[in-house]
């Protein structure tokens, strides 16, 4: 398949000659930093330290610290896991299914959602890991001959699914995400002036020159790495899923909670993505590279995903009242819809159902800030929707006299303003020394916008 | 042994594959060619094969047959607990982290293979041949072992499309 540049319009804005985009994009690694930059970076490394100060207090003093009581034994910290991992799925569902696709725009922006991506994992990885109380004897959950019988882990618990399935993630979209760099950071070696720059990257570059026998196994690997992400993609967002759909919990207890997690999670990541391709047109003036049909094309998707979400709280909600049951139709019209946590509940709808319908109209997707307004309001009505499953069902299950409300203690908000300063603080550094283009794959589509010659149209993809 | 290196150098993709097409008519293949990006028409041209995709698939295969005989051990043989009136070998759900498992061991496997194989790990010094390879410049490297006569013919060929660089 083609990339149609008389149709779609073209990748790359002007005509920009090789050297030109490898300029253009190490450009900010070059500059001297930006005086925003270090404003931003001081932010977030005063919201990191005030997370770390609360993880102190958490670990000094347990889980009492925390806003949690009996009925409500999951709070913020899993809402916040789940949501960190939703938006962790963007980086490989933008690389894996646009690249299975064979979407040629997604290569100005897979290395950015990349990045988020192993930013954001390691962020949602935080929350289990401190809910455990006693985060020291962490490594109970390996499954290795031990001192303790052996006594070995439970393989049919979801809570231990999801310990391979996050280990899994992070190990692999970070070793995804680097060998995609590896050929640019050759690049960087090869055009940069400065001896450290060049000793620093060349390091990092692992040798690489680029010849064809490294390329054919490069592109293999890449196949290999691709096909499997996918399946791993769609298998940990299930996995998260079934932590709590095989608990007998009215409003956990469904099939539909796998798609619509895994749908959820790549709304979140699409959302966040755009955040922050708006924030590097803004910023670093990569509008030549993340052009405007680029933001359209995200946007689209996005319509597509909201129909998706609206159809999947629509059928929560049918379903609440068609399946007769007493307990499915408490929870979602009694304590989900019209109840204590009904804001959060309308909240979600309208974020995420609702107002990115606005996308149908050119017009708002031809505005970056609205766009990037948008965006940001996904992210918020993403959040809501964890926050709905988790707390609303925990806090009324079968039992009238367990009902009990929850709101959370300052310090779990603090360890949550933690995890934000994290991913901007590790956004940021990404910004500053990391390609945030995967050069060598532009290069590689530039040529869809010169006149097609008959050579190209032959067995290219 | 000593050998001598000289380099056609390209200015963009289609003139490299051009003379790369005249090239193989004419019986004649560069010990390698150096791209900013992959290009297919050289990869297949040149002759080389690779067979990281075979070598995943049996990664994956000994990853499953291992991990599911690992669980197996473990839940039946070594220390049975009965969880939930389960039974030991509880297969299905052993699959979940079968084949998350599975694709970590894959991955990881066949990075390590793609490393050896194609010799990128880290502290590697490059060997560069054209300073310009990785930015613009499509570059074909040739020894002058191929002798006189060929060498002419190359030479010729690169000069309508690019540049000699010796």
């Amino acid at each position: 398949m083609i990339y149609k540049t008389e149709i779609r319009g073209p990748l790359i804005q002007g005509d920009k000659s090789f050297s030109q985009i490898s300029r253009e994009i190490l450009a900010p690694i070059d500059a001297k930093t930006p005086m925003w930059w270090y404003f931003a970076m001081a932010t977030s490394l005063g919201m990191l330290g005030f997370g770390l100060y609360c993880i102190y207090l958490t670990l000094a003093n347990g889980i009492g610290s925390w806003g949690l009581n009996n009925s409500v034994g999951w709070g913020w910290a899993i809402v916040n896991f789940v949501w960190w991992i939703g938006i962790g799925h963007a980086g490989t569902a933008f690389s894996i299914f646009l690249l299975i696709l064979r979407q040629q725009w997604r290569t100005a922006i897979n290395r950015a959602a990349e990045a988020m991506t192993v930013v954001a994992v390691m962020c949602a990885g935080l929350f289990p890991l401190l809910h455990m109380g006693r985060p020291w004897l962490f490594f109970y959950i390996f499954p290795y001959p031990n001192t303790r019988g052996p006594l070995w882990v439970n393989f049919n618990s979801p809570l231990f699914w999801d310990f391979v399935a996050i280990t899994a993630y992070i190990l692999i979209s970070a070793s995804f995400w680097y060998f995609g760099m590896v050929p640019d950071f050759a690049t960087i070696r090869d055009t940069t002036k400065s001896k450290i720059k060049k000793a620093v990257y060349g390091f990092f570059a692992f040798g690489w020159t680029g010849s064809s026998r490294e390329w054919l196994r490069y592109e293999g690997l890449s196949f290999v790495l691709g096909g499997i992400a996918a399946v791993l993609v769609v298998s940990v967002h299930s996995i998260v899923s079934t932590d709590f759909a095989v608990g007998v919990i009215p409003g956990w207890h469904t099939t539909i909670f796998p798609p619509y997690f895994v749908i959820g999670a790549i709304f979140s990541g699409f959302a966040m993505v755009l955040t922050l391709v708006t924030i590097m047109r803004g910023a670093y003036k990569m509008n030549d590279f993340i052009t405007d049909s680029h933001i359209d094309a995200v946007c689209r998707v996005l319509i597509f995903i909201s129909l998706i979400m609206g159809t999947a709280y629509m059928t929560e909600i049918f379903m609440a009242w068609y399946s007769g049951s007493i307990y499915e139709y408490s929870i979602i019209f009694e304590s989900r819809m019209f109840g204590d946590y009904a804001f959060q509940f309308w909240a979600m709808f309208v974020a995420n159902a609702v107002v990115p319908q606005l996308f149908w109209f050119k017009a708002v997707r031809k505005r970056i800030l609205i766009v990037f307004l948008i965006s940001i309001i996904i992210n918020i009505g993403m959040w809501f929707e964890r926050f709905n499953i988790v707390i609303t069902s925990l806090s009324r299950d079968y039992l009238p006299a367990n009902w009990a409300n929850y709101s959370p203690s300052w310090v779990e908000v603090g360890i949550f303003i933690g995890t934000l300063g994290l991913f901007t603080a590790g956004v940021l550094m990404f910004f500053r020394y990391i390609p945030m283009i995967a050069i060598s794959e532009v290069k590689s589509v530039a040529k869809y916008n010169k006149p097609q010659t008959t050579h190209q149209t032959g067995h290219h993809e | 042994m000593n050998k001598k290196y000289f380099t056609g150098v390209f200015h963009d993709e289609e003139s490299l594959v051009k003379a790369f097409g005249r090239l193989r008519e004419a019986g004649i293949k560069p010990e390698e060619v150096y791209t900013p990006y992959p290009i297919h028409e050289i990869l297949d041209g040149m002759g080389n094969k690779t067979r990281i995709t075979h070598a995943a698939f049996f990664y994956g295969l000994f990853a499953v047959i291992g991990l599911l005989s690992f669980m197996y051990y473990v839940s039946v043989i070594d220390w049975p607990l009965v969880f939930g009136g389960k039974p030991f070998n509880a297969f299905p759900s052993f699959i979940v982290v079968t084949i998350v498992a599975t694709i970590l061991i894959i991955t990881l496997a066949t990075l390590f293979t793609f490393s050896v194989r194609a010799k990128i790990f880290p502290g590697k010094q490059a060997e560069i041949v054209h300073p310009r390879a990785t930015d613009d410049k499509f570059v074909m490297l040739f020894s002058d072992t191929i002798g006189k006569e060929k060498e002419e013919i190359v030479v010729h060929i690169i000069q309508e499309h690019g540049e000699v660089e010796k």
